[in-house]
This record gives C-alpha cells, sequence and structure tokens, in this order.
C-alpha cells in the first residue's frame, strides 16, 4: 500500500530563522536525515572494526604472559606504578569493547530509524522498538560504565579512580527516560498512521 | 467490528465491478477492498458521499450494524 507523504503544513513567518528552517528538508530523499544517515552509516562502520579489533585484542589478552608488566597511572598527586594483572587488562578490554559493542547497537538502530525517514516514513511501527532497544541499550552501556569505574576505583586500581557518585548518573537517566518518552510518542504516530492507513 | 459494509450486495445489485466502482469513485481498488472486507476503521463522509453518488443508493444500503459486545481497540501499532 502506498503510504501518504508526509508535507510540512507550517508556513514560514516572518523571521528568516524560521524561513530558513522551513526551506530545509528534514524527511525524504536529499533531506537533512539523508545526510544524517550518511554519517551514521560511516560512523557504524567504524565502531564495527573498532568493535572488533578490541575483540580480537580481548580474545589474545588471555594468551599474553603478563609477568613484570607495569603501568604508569598519572594522577593530580603525580605518576604511580601499577601492576599490570591479567584479571586488570581483561576487564579492561571487556569493558572497553562492551562499551563501543553497546554503541554499535544503539547506531545500528538510529541507521535503521534514519532509513525510515529518509523514505519520509517516521512513524513506522518498527521504530518504536528501536528506539526502546535505543534506550535499554543507553541505560545498559551507561549503567555498565557507572559501575566499572566504581569496581575499578574499588578493587582493580584503588587509589587511581574515584569512585562516581549517583550525581553522575543524573545526565544519563535523563537520556534515556527522554528516549523512552520519545518511544512512545512515536507509538502513538505509529497508531494515528495505522488509523489513517484503514480510513478510506 | 459491529458495523458490517454491504457492498459485495450493492455490487452485484448494480452488476458493478470493483475495479469499475475504484474507477469512478477515485478510490483505489486495494482501498476499496479493505473497506468490502470490513477491516477499515472508519469512512470519510467524502467516499461514502461519492460511493452512494456512483452506486445510486442511501449510506444506509452499504452500512448495517450488527449489535453485539463492543469490540475492544486493538492497538496494532506494534
Amino acid at each position: 500500500m502506498r503510504l501518504p507523504r508526509l508535507r510540512s503544513t507550517s508556513k514560514p513567518d516572518g523571521a528568516p530563522g524560521s524561513r530558513f528552517l522551513a526551506s530545509v528538508r528534514g524527511l525524504g530523499p536529499g533531506s537533512v536525515s539523508s545526510v544524517l544517515k550518511v554519517a551514521l552509516d560511516v560512523a557504524y562502520v567504524l565502531l564495527a572494526l573498532i568493535t572488533g579489533v578490541l575483540l580480537l585484542l580481548l580474545i589474545a589478552a588471555v594468551f599474553i604472559p603478563l609477568d613484570n608488566l607495569n603501568v604508569t597511572v598519572s594522577g593530580d598527586s603525580g605518576g604511580r606504578q601499577l601492576p599490570l594483572t591479567r584479571m586488570l587488562l581483561l576487564f579492561g578490554l571487556g569493558a572497553v569493547t562492551a562499551y563501543f559493542g553497546g554503541f554499535m547497537l544503539i547506531l545500528r538502530s538510529l541507521r535503521r530509524i534514519f532509513r525510515t525517514l529518509t523514505v519520509g516514513d517516521p512513524f513506522h511501527p518498527h521504530n518504536v522498538r528501536r528506539l526502546r532497544q535505543i534506550g535499554l541499550t543507553l541505560a545498559v552501556v551507561t549503567g555498565g560504565v557507572w559501575l566499572a569505574q566504581g569496581f575499578v576505583a574499588a578493587r582493580l586500581a584503588p587509589g587511581v579512580m574515584e569512585p562516581q557518585g549517583i550525581g553522575e548518573l543524573l545526565t544519563p537517566v535523563f537520556s534515556v527516560l527522554i528516549v523512552f518518552v520519545l518511544a512512545e510518542v512515536f507509538r502513538e504516530g505509529a497508531r494515528l498512521r495505522r488509523e489513517s492507513e484503514l480510513t478510506i | 467490528m459491529a458495523i458490517r459494509v454491504q457492498l459485495d450486495r450493492v455490487l452485484v445489485e448494480r452488476r458493478m465491478s470493483l475495479t469499475e466502482l475504484a474507477d469512478r469513485v477515485g478510490v483505489t481498488v486495494a482501498n476499496l477492498s479493505i473497506l468490502k472486507t470490513g477491516k477499515a476503521r472508519a469512512v470519510r463522509f467524502s467516499t461514502l458521499d461519492a460511493l452512494c453518488r456512483e452506486l445510486e443508493c442511501q449510506p444506509g444500503d452499504l452500512l448495517a450494524h450488527e449489535p453485539g459486545p463492543p469490540e475492544a481497540f486493538a492497538d496494532d501499532a506494534e
């Protein structure tokens, strides 16, 4: 079934800024969203490469002999030697791989959402699920980073890193909540789209 | 749905095909098919007007109400 093309109904008013914004197409082929989609594609490929390399390093780290290896950690109070244990290396590499992998998942969903934007169909029913996935992944990634930093500060390298407070979670929590609210907005949009499709 | 579309019956009475009606009314065959099979959620007055004009009938000839339990609103957005 052919979908109705979305058209902006807002008329440009007197302000030059809003006139400019009205002339910029946000949806459809050749619009801002298609440019952003290309940028997301590039970022996704780069992230996939980085995650792949990190994964290989993680596997290799299991077999690397780590005797007499120290890392120098510099802080406000000056440099300090820290033994690089296998546990620390595996944890660090695993955490970074999971971090990049999480963002790769977010980018994958974003790319799919932008694909629907470039064809002028923003309220595709699958976009609701994709936005929820983004929110969930963002929550897991940011929560994981917070926990990992706390773990490093408390156990793996005590004194090197300050444990993060609850206040640091404020911005991620707001971001995740906004994504979930946006998912609900898209759910409503998808419902209206379905209603519109079945109105003859 | 409690509202039944009797387009089939009226088309048989008028000896008119769905394609011909779609051409006359200016609605796609796919949309008329949705209407005919009872999948439509709503009918625009303009569509109803065009249907009645081309089929030379009243809205009551096209629609019938079948009493029954109210259908729960299916949220099929996902």
